[in-house]
């Protein structure tokens, strides 16, 4: 037993097990009645009003990024109350009286928080956000320091008073076993986040919760909402074995002995070691853009040479697929000359860049690839985006002939490493089979297949029932593209967000996938989906769904 | 010349998080000046997502809506199109 338990509400069906830290938000606000210069001080409360929105902006953006869009709009509603005209006038009038900025927006916000705290139900939510944006204006005027959620230490479970939607953003899931919050409920911003991020938590335990020490040793029980300090031994290990957390290390085989790849997506070179962590055996998407962005010149040969290399060494022996650089007219990038496009999505990207007018760009990238090959100790593989028509894989293979002869004439190491080609367009899905004759190997691409399948906007909520993989002209399309690629000798794999949906896995393994790669979070359930998967009745379960004439018939098959 | 009229509020939530946002967004967005209110009580500044948030306006509630300026029909067209609409259906 437990030596204490602690209860809450349960935010995820998810157990988990670490060490405590304590997230609190030092902020000591200077002494009211200290002399001011009203100038300055409406000066200083402009600037930090300035800065707060433009870290606000980047959090929208990467969690957009990281978890969804819909959890990111929570950040526009910061904006709003970050500029209110009734906060504004409220500091600048208590500046003018004599009060230091910090001071003023502690006053000015504090007035309005209890407001919203004795409204009922969601109402009282709003106390959160305004705290976040009061807290974020304290930190830039007072210089105030908080323990770093990005960089906390392995298996840390974090205990706070609460956690805003701009703490939680930051929360690295690979290092965070869990966290458990004083206030809030299942619809508080907390608890959403820990959803969207799998992560166990509980949340409104109360101020009990303040008496649990750092570095306690704690089960986070999400599925019972309960926090159990100093867990016995069975606890623990109950926790520990949590299916949704557990990591599976090696390949993974269905239940009659058919091997499938599970794969991480990744963006950035500090995902490589999370996700092999995560029990990733390679990476089956490795975006590119990350080295191309925010910058006033391209990567030179070397440095992207480097960066492929890294990802190659972290996983030895697996595959690391790259994806070459895809980029359009919905990016702006300093030192290429991208068009205004009416709509980039249908307009000059991907490969179709890469052909022209990016070529030069695309034949360095290729001869960093093809020395990486060489050297690294993984398996590369490299594949191009949105190709559309087998011209264009035809010119990029001939690309990659070129920068292969060029490396060879100049004697310097290189390797032809496995080549593929993304399946995102609907003419790459007709064209399957001539793809797939070329090629080592097809990659389905599902967020932009659906995407242009059903011909919705991937960011427009309006369509946002359309965008869905689960739709029988984008199964059929799938399976299309497997039938077409088994028949060439091809592999092939999937790395869209639906890759990652462990209630789907059955029916992907059924429909022919021999690789699936999603973001490193889910490669845990998806392996242990896998393991519980029988071959021969998930292919009957592919066949019953990629029958069905509508949606509803596909959820029917898929929960029969 | 100030324009004015009272519409029921349609999403589930009322007046809050994403409708609250957008309905805010619209009036700063707009060249006019909005108040809003109960149709027998106090407005407050539409432009301010405090005072919009704090009215505690629900699904079924009737919300008074007074613009002046140049844009006054437009943006109460706006607000009418956002308070009427069902948070599913809007779009961010």
């Amino acid at each position: 037993m437990a030596q204490r338990t602690l209860r809450g509400t349960g935010a995820t069906p998810r157990s988990g097990v670490g060490t405590v830290v304590w997230y609190g938000r030092d902020i000591s606000l200077p002494d009211p009645d200290g002399a001011v210069d009203p100038e300055a001080e409406i000066e200083r409360f402009a600037d930090a009003v300035g800065t707060a929105r433009a870290e606000l902006e980047a959090e929208r953006e990467a969690t957009a990024e990281r978890v969804g869009e819909s959890e990111a709009a929570v950040f526009d509603a910061h904006i709003q109350f970050l500029e209110d005209p009734t906060i504004e006038d409220a500091v600048e009038t208590s500046i003018s009286d004599g009060l230091d900025a910090a001071n003023a927006v502690d006053d000015a916000f504090g007035e309005h928080i209890e407001q919203f705290e004795g409204m009922d139900g969601r109402m009282a939510e709003r106390a959160d956000d305004l705290r976040d944006v009061r807290d974020r204006l304290l930190r830039l005027l007072t210089d105030g320091e908080r323990v770093d959620l990005s960089d906390l230490p392995e298996g840390s479970v974090v205990l706070a008073e609460r956690l805003t939607p701009s703490d939680t953003a930051q929360l690295d899931p690979e290092r965070v076993a869990g966290f458990a919050t004083v206030t809030g409920g299942r619809t508080s911003h907390a608890a959403i986040f820990a959803r969207s991020l799998a992560l166990p938590a509980v949340v409104g335990v109360g101020d009990e919760l303040e008496t649990v020490e750092e570095e306690t040793e704690v089960v986070v029980d999400g599925d019972g909402g309960r926090l159990l300090v100093g867990p016995d031994d069975d606890e623990h290990e109950a926790a520990a074995a949590d299916s949704g957390a557990t990591v599976v290390e090696g390949a993974v085989e269905t239940a009659d002995g058919r091997e499938i790849e599970v794969a991480a997506n990744v963006g950035r070179p500090e995902e490589l070691e999370p996700a092999a962590d995560r029990g990733a055996d390679g990476v089956g998407l490795y975006r590119t853009e990350f080295l191309f962005l925010d910058r006033e010149t391209p990567p030179s040969e070397d440095e992207q040479y480097e960066a492929v290399r890294e990802a190659l060494d972290t996983f030895p022996e697996g595959r690391v697929v790259v994806r070459t650089l895809d980029i359009g007219g919905d990016k702006r990038i300093p030192y290429l000359d991208l068009p205004e496009e009416e709509n980039p999505f249908l307009g000059e990207r991907g490969i179709r860049r890469s052909l022209d007018p990016d070529s030069d760009l695309f034949a360095t990238q290729l001869r960093a690839l093809l020395r990486a090959a060489a050297d690294g100790a993984g398996d590369l593989a490299v594949m191009f985006p949105l190709v559309a028509t087998v011209e264009e894989l035809d010119a990029a293979l001939a690309a990659l002939d070129d920068a292969l002869d060029d490396l060879e004439a100049r004697g310097v190491d290189a390797e032809r490493p496995e080549v593929g080609v993304m399946i995102e367009t609907p003419s790459a899905v007709f064209v399957a089979d001539e793809l797939a004759a070329r090629v080592d190997f097809l990659s389905i691409g599902t967020n932009d297949l659906t995407q242009y399948v059903m011909a919705a906007d991937r960011e427009n909520e309006r369509v946002g029932d359309l965008h869905d993989p689960t739709h029988p002209g984008v199964l059929r399309a799938i399976h299309r593209t497997v039938e077409a690629a088994h028949a060439a000798d091809a592999w092939v794999g999937m790395c869209g967000e639906m890759a990652g949906d462990p209630d789907l896995t059955e029916l992907l393994v059924g429909l022919g996938l021999d690789e699936l790669s999603m973001s490193a979070v889910t490669i845990p359930d998806v392996k242990a989906a896998v393991r519980e998967t029988e071959y021969s009745t998930a292919s009957e379960l592919a066949d019953a769904a990629r029958f069905a004439a509508t949606r509803s018939a596909v959820h029917d098959a898929l929960t029969q | 010349m100030s324009r004015e009229r009272v519409v029921t509020i349609v999403p589930e939530a009322g007046l809050h998080a994403r409708p609250a946002s957008a309905f805010v967004k619209a009036v700063t967005d707009h060249d006019a000046e909005v108040s809003a209110g109960p149709p027998d009580g106090d407005l407050v500044q539409a432009g301010s997502m405090i005072a919009v948030t704090s009215l505690g306006a629900g699904q079924g509630d009737d919300l008074r809506l007074v613009a002046e300026g140049p844009d006054a029909e437009a943006v109460l067209d706006e607000l009418e199109r956002i308070l009427t609409t069902p948070e599913e259906e809007l779009d961010a």
